[in-house]
């Protein structure tokens, strides 16, 4: 039975199609799932512990994202979790033309109309900055089972996580990697600035790499450019400089020079050129320019930690393994970047958080456990 | 060869050209009347008239002028080169060697200004011009062809024993940086003999951007939303700024000062990036192509904007517009598009977009890493492409919010090589000061805008059949540079502009770059009251309605001023197919500042002038009003001695006015004014004088007469001190300066006042050169005492017709009157930028007059100066007079300004 959710509609593209639906609800603990429809795919469940001193029930925290072109499955499952349940939990009203939902990101204007008009849900319009940075600083101050398990470092396919003191938390940069790149600096609960971005994200990552490599999914993308070598591809220092590199600048011979540069020489046509090395060299491209904005908008080093997070990160290693790559090369290996497990739904995290009175807010770390998903799909 | 013509100072044929000059240019040096020299200089048998530059020329002539080439058996050329990877970028050095000896007159003159080879500074560096080239790397023949056309790659000494043998060249250097240096080495030793010497690549772009934006005015400008603005940087000032070179990568580099810099960053998704990425997407099959279809592009089918994402809304609490790119080609995921399915022109601008923003953004984010007040951006991505820089302008104001500015530079492309070019040891280069520097646009320009065309068109044939084969084309020229030569490729490649009104055209917003002149006799003018805000030009040609007027009455005029070119010299075919030429030229020009108003840099009044008199002597017309000059000045002559007699019969204060009021009066003769052009087919010359005096009606529109003559004569009887010296910057020949100017001049010397007669070192117009004044003197004082005295005593009259000496040993010693050149061929006068006898003359001066509309209206009329000023001109423009008096035309300005 759900107990509270929220929404964040993340837009991959403007036609809609690839918009995701992030879902977060909360369900009593005794409101085991017992079903999940099929294609739901549910993230992760967090156990809320019972403690009597708190107002909160027991329960669990869910996870699930949803394509939005699959719209209606999204629907039913929110529909056959509240027909288990009574009643979202403040609401306290059972008629289902008034339920209110929390939603963030730009879909939540976009489809409040449909929203309203087919399922009767009235889309309460979250500001997204708000909820990710809401979203955000809830995980970091998270602590489950007294072991660090939400941010973490990459480098060389190692995953290290890490322990951060909440009282020692602020100020951090969070770079949300979403279609576009936001980058917001974070002073403490509800005090942040959005102080830069870049318009080479996600979006710039798969729409390039469908037109250059005619794969289907973001997936397939990363799984080619996995294979690739992006030498063949990129302008390397050596290239015009020889082995030696240039080293009175300080640059070796293998620092990319231009991405794509090579290919601005070759007499060559797209075809000609290996589907891997060009998924290869974009990715290293756009990770590598993301970490630099990054740092420098760290104020070189000021901010103690830069926290990348946002749907193309998430759980994608080779992501994390050139933006990691790419944080240490601008900062001469003094910072490192971060990632968070719980990343993709920082938003809709946040909307939820957001409704009053939930207790949540006052969760502390060692109240929180994790479980594996009962029913993952995958 | 035609550049030769253009230099006022130092127009004497460089020795190595004369060497190796090819059968036309010899053809050209005699259709060039040794009388209406070009220069000064080589006008040496007469020496009464051969002012110029005497003291700096006497500087080389008595040093070896090799002390320019230290290491002369190194043979050091004057040659760089930045070979990239697209782009080949030459930068070379003409010298003007001067032979004319100096001669008495000049001599005495040095004297009496204090200029004398060992108490002025002595010149390190020899006139010549630098000029800038560009090629494809690929056509890298074409490049070794032109060097060795041209003799460039021999050194000073070896160019003289042109033909030179192999051995010869045998231990040759030429300085060259870019990645190509390496590659072409051998190359260059082949074809060329010579051993290419490497120099850094960010020595030589920091080198290059320090000397442009030390030497040039108005190098940097700013590009916002397609309005192009010079910026004015004070070379004091400099220092330190962030300087960023986008190549195939892009390199930030910051810049303490000279030699001393730091590369603080850089990004890898650079103009290779857009290149490559462009050849991917859309098949492209060169970087200009590509720039060219961003031209048509719309990027909101690739980018995802911050609309798409809000629902069409803005994001404003974040301060997001709804057409922010959120997400660049974030709107090519779908599942069902693909390559194909798109437009290449969206893709190229959506990639444009994409890279010069991120670039901007990254650059700013440096400079304030770094507290940097300027960013230059350079380097060949930029290549004038007007959406490129607005892009990056953006950007920067974007992340700064407003408080810094991106910067670019008009000869982006030619920093590694100017850079290289001044790693040559003791090139003299390092002390240029910016007033020594002119820029030249003649037609042989090898470069124009963004383009890459052949080797520069040479001698005058070449270009008069450039424009002939234009018309038999029936093409519409309207770039005045030739892409082409003829003979070579055709005309394949010229393109004209698509639409007008399109601010965005990349083509249009190129800049053109210039040869730039290099004359180290150039000096500011001394008396000026702050040379640092001084703005010569009165009228701001950036207002298009001002440049669209002024245009339009230099096109109306130019009908009857090729009738005058054609005729001054003889009518002939030849002439006419010149005058041709010429008429297609100059229309050339100012189609090209129609399209284009920022396309020669910042540009007043006065540069268009003078671009319309260097574009005469382009094409060889040397004086063209010469014969209408004489016509007068002898017409004049004529009835001066009745003027001074009625002149001497008056009163003080009578004579005092009369004197000015014929100064204005005669201001009327003036050829390059419409209106008095259609005046003088209606009278005599005399006619109009006497009618222009009637006409003159006190109060003038600007009227200081009695402040001027409260300090001539005083008031209530109390004589004031007389000027000790007073330089008259004369105007039109014929009674302009002999029924106006001379009687002032001559009531001055009589006065006790020295007068310095201030005239054009070549001709312009109707205007008087300093060459002419010496015999319009001469023959004036045949009637005159006080003329004659004066002259002798001035030393004009060293070897002229008439003989006193002997009588005048009882007079006594007169003040001298003067003539000194101004070192320059326009209507107009940058005061800037003058001979170095005007500014030794000045030194001693406490009267300056401006007499004149160039001179004084469109030039000067707010200028300040140290001492007493007095402008005097009749304004023969009905807009100009509107605009700038409220009044009428043939309104008259008498403006005297007390030393300030």
């Amino acid at each position: 039975m759900i107990q509270a959710a929220a929404f964040h509609f993340v837009l991959l593209t403007s036609e809609g199609k690839g918009t995701l639906i992030k879902l977060v609800y909360f369900s009593r603990k005794d409101s085991s799932l017992e079903s999940v429809g099929n294609g739901v795919q549910v993230e992760e469940v967090g156990l809320v512990t019972s403690s009597k001193k708190y107002p909160i029930l027991d329960g669990k925290l869910h996870f699930a994202k949803f394509q939005t072109s699959k719209i209606n499955e999204c629907l039913d499952f929110i529909e056959s979790k509240l027909l288990h349940g009574s009643c979202c939990s403040h609401q306290e009203i059972s008629d289902k033309k008034q339920l209110l939902i929390k939603a963030t990101g730009g879909g939540a204007y976009k489809y409040a109309d449909l929203f309203r008009e087919k399922f009767g849900i009235r889309l309460d319009k979250e500001d997204e900055m708000d909820s990710l940075v809401a979203g955000a600083n809830f995980l970091l101050k998270l602590r489950i089972c007294a072991v660090p398990r939400e941010a973490f470092t990459y480098m060389e396919g190692q995953k290290d996580f890490v322990q951060i003191d909440a009282s020692d938390l602020f100020p951090y940069l969070l770079v949300s990697i979403g279609s576009g790149v936001s980058m917001i600096k974070v002073d403490g609960d509800g005090k942040f600035e959005l102080v830069s971005g870049t318009s080479l994200g996600g979006g710039t990552l798969l729409g390039m790499g469908m037109l250059l490599t005619n794969c289907q999914s973001f997936d397939e993308f990363l799984e080619l450019s996995h294979k690739g070598d992006n030498r063949n591809i990129d302008m390397l220092v050596r290239d015009i400089y020889g082995v030696t590199g240039y080293s009175k600048l300080g640059l070796s011979a293998t620092t990319i020079a231009s991405s794509f540069g090579k290919v601005s020489f070759d007499n060559k046509e797209l075809k000609d050129y290996k589907k891997e090395d060009l998924a290869r060299s974009l990715l290293r491209m756009i990770s590598n320019n993301v970490a630099q904005i990054a740092y420098m908008n760290a104020g070189h080093g000021q901010l103690k930690r830069i926290i990348f997070g946002g749907f193309f990160t998430r759980g994608h290693e080779y992501i994390m393994e050139t933006i990691s790559d790419g944080v240490q090369y601008w900062s001469k290996g003094k910072a490192k970047a971060m990632f968070l497990r719980h990343e993709g739904f920082l938003g809709a995290l946040g909307a939820f958080k957001s409704y009053e009175k939930h207790g949540l807010g006052s969760l502390m770390g060692h109240h929180l456990t994790e479980q594996s998903p009962v029913a993952s799909p995958r | 060869m035609a550049d030769l013509i253009k230099n006022p100072v130092d127009g004497i044929k460089p020795e190595i050209e004369d060497r190796t000059s090819t059968k036309t240019e010899e053809r050209e040096t005699e259709m060039a009347p040794p009388a209406a020299g070009s220069s000064i200089h080589r006008s040496g048998s007469r020496p009464q008239l051969d002012l110029s530059g005497a003291a700096i020329q006497g500087n080389f002539e008595e040093r070896d002028p090799t002390i320019l080439l230290p290491n002369q058996s190194d043979d050091i050329s004057h040659l760089a080169l930045d070979i990239g990877g697209s782009l080949i970028k030459l930068v070379y050095f003409s010298r003007h060697e001067n032979k004319s000896a100096e001669d008495k007159r000049k001599r005495s003159m040095k004297q009496r200004f204090g200029i004398s080879n060992g108490n002025r500074r002595s010149y390190p560096i020899l006139g010549g011009r630098l000029h800038f080239v560009k090629f494809e790397t690929a056509k890298i023949n074409e490049c070794l062809d032109f060097i060795k056309s041209k003799q460039l790659h021999c050194g000073g000494m070896v160019a003289r024993c042109w033909p030179t043998d192999a051995l010869s060249n045998e231990n040759v250097v030429v300085k060259a940086t870019g990645g190509g240096a390496y590659k072409f080495t051998d190359l260059f030793k082949d074809r060329l003999g010579v051993s290419l010497d490497k120099e850094d690549e960010m020595d030589c772009l920091v080198a290059g951007a320090n000397f442009l934006l030390k030497a040039i005015r108005h190098e940097a400008f700013t590009h916002m939303e397609g309005q192009k603005e010079f910026v004015q940087i004070d070379q004091n000032d400099l220092f330190p700024y962030l300087l960023v070179n986008i190549g195939s990568g892009v390199s930030m580099i910051k810049v303490d000062g000279d030699g001393k810099f730091e590369r603080v960053s850089g990004t890898n998704v650079g103009g290779g990036t857009y290149w490559g990425l462009g050849k991917l997407l859309t098949q492209c099959k060169s970087f200009d192509e590509l720039l060219e279809l961003s031209q048509r592009g719309d990027n909101r089918t690739i980018d995802m904007l911050v609309g798409d994402i809000y629902g069409g809304m803005d994001y404003s609490k974040i301060g997001l517009s709804a057409s922010t790119i959120a997400s660049s080609f974030g709107k090519t995921i779908s599942e069902n598009k693909e390559l194909e399915d798109y437009r290449p022109e969206d893709i190229s601008l959506s990639l444009l977009r994409m890279i010069s923003y991120n670039i901007g953004q990254i650059a700013y984010l440096n400079a304030l890493r770094f507290g940097l007040k300027r960013i230059f951006f350079g380097g060949f991505f930029i290549r004038g492409h007007a959406y490129t820089m607005d892009t990056i302008s953006f950007a920067v104001q974007f992340w700064s919010k407003g408080d810094a500015k991106a910067m670019f530079l008009r000869h982006e492309g030619f920093l590694g090589a100017l850079g290289a070019f001044m790693s040559y040891e003791k090139h003299g280069l390092d002390d240029v000061m910016v007033h020594q520097l002119v820029e030249r646009f003649p037609m042989g320009a090898p470069y124009v805008g963004g383009k890459i065309h052949g080797p520069p068109l040479g001698d005058l044939n070449e270009k008069i059949s450039w424009m002939e084969k234009f018309v038999q084309k029936g093409t519409e020229i309207i770039a005045p540079v030739p892409m082409i030569p003829p003979g070579t490729t055709g005309l394949g490649g010229f393109e004209v502009p698509l639409s007008r009104g399109d601010t965005l055209r990349s083509d249009a917003s190129s800049l053109n770059v210039g040869v730039l002149h290099l004359v180290p006799t150039l000096d500011v003018f001394p008396l000026l009251a702050d040379s640092k805000m001084y703005e010569p030009n009165t009228i701001d040609l950036s207002d298009h309605g001002e440049l669209e007027y002024w245009l339009t009455v230099l096109s109306e005029h130019l009908p009857d001023l090729v009738d005058k070119a054609v005729a001054s010299e003889g009518g002939t075919d030849d002439a006419k197919r010149r005058g041709d030429a010429f008429s297609r030229a100059f229309s050339a020009h100012l189609a090209r500042l129609m399209e284009e108003p920022a396309a020669y840099g910042k540009l007043g009044l006065a540069n268009l002038l003078e671009l319309r008199e260097e574009c005469l002597r382009e094409f060889q017309f040397n004086d063209a009003y010469r014969s209408i000059k004489q016509r007068e000045n002898e017409a004049s002559l004529a009835v001066l001695p009745d003027l001074l007699m009625e002149l001497d019969s008056m009163s003080e204060e009578d004579k005092l006015f009369t004197l000015i009021e014929g100064v204005l009066a005669a201001n009327i003769f003036d050829w390059g004014s419409r209106a008095c052009v259609d005046l003088y087919h209606k009278g005599t010359i005399i006619e109009i004088y006497r009618m222009s005096r009637k006409k003159m009606q006190r109060p003038w529109r600007v009227d200081d007469f009695d402040m001027f003559k409260e300090r001539m004569l005083g008031l209530s009887g109390k004589k004031p001190p007389p000027h000790k010296r007073a330089l008259l910057f004369v105007d039109n020949s014929g009674a302009d300066v002999v029924l106006g100017m001379l009687p002032l001049a001559r009531e001055l010397l009589r006065r006790g006042t020295e007068v310095v007669l201030v005239a054009n070192s070549l001709p312009a117009l109707n205007d008087v050169t300093a060459m002419e004044l010496p015999d319009i003197v001469a023959e004036a004082a045949k009637n005159c005492d006080i003329l004659r005295r004066a002259a002798e005593a001035g030393g004009l009259l060293v070897d002229a017709m008439i003989n006193v000496q002997e009588s005048s040993k009882e007079e006594l010693p007169s003040v001298p009157l003067m003539v000194v050149e101004n070192g320059c061929g326009s209507p107009c006068i940058d005061l800037r930028q003058v001979s170095s006898e005007v500014a030794a003359a000045a030194k001693d001066a406490d009267l300056v007059i401006l007499e004149g509309m160039g001179r004084a209206i469109h030039t000067n009329f707010n200028a300040k100066f140290k001492c007493d000023a007095l402008k005097l001109a009749m304004v023969k423009n009905q807009r100009l007079a509107e605009k700038l008096l409220k009044g009428n035309i043939y309104d008259c300005v008498c403006r005297f300004e007390p030393a300030s």
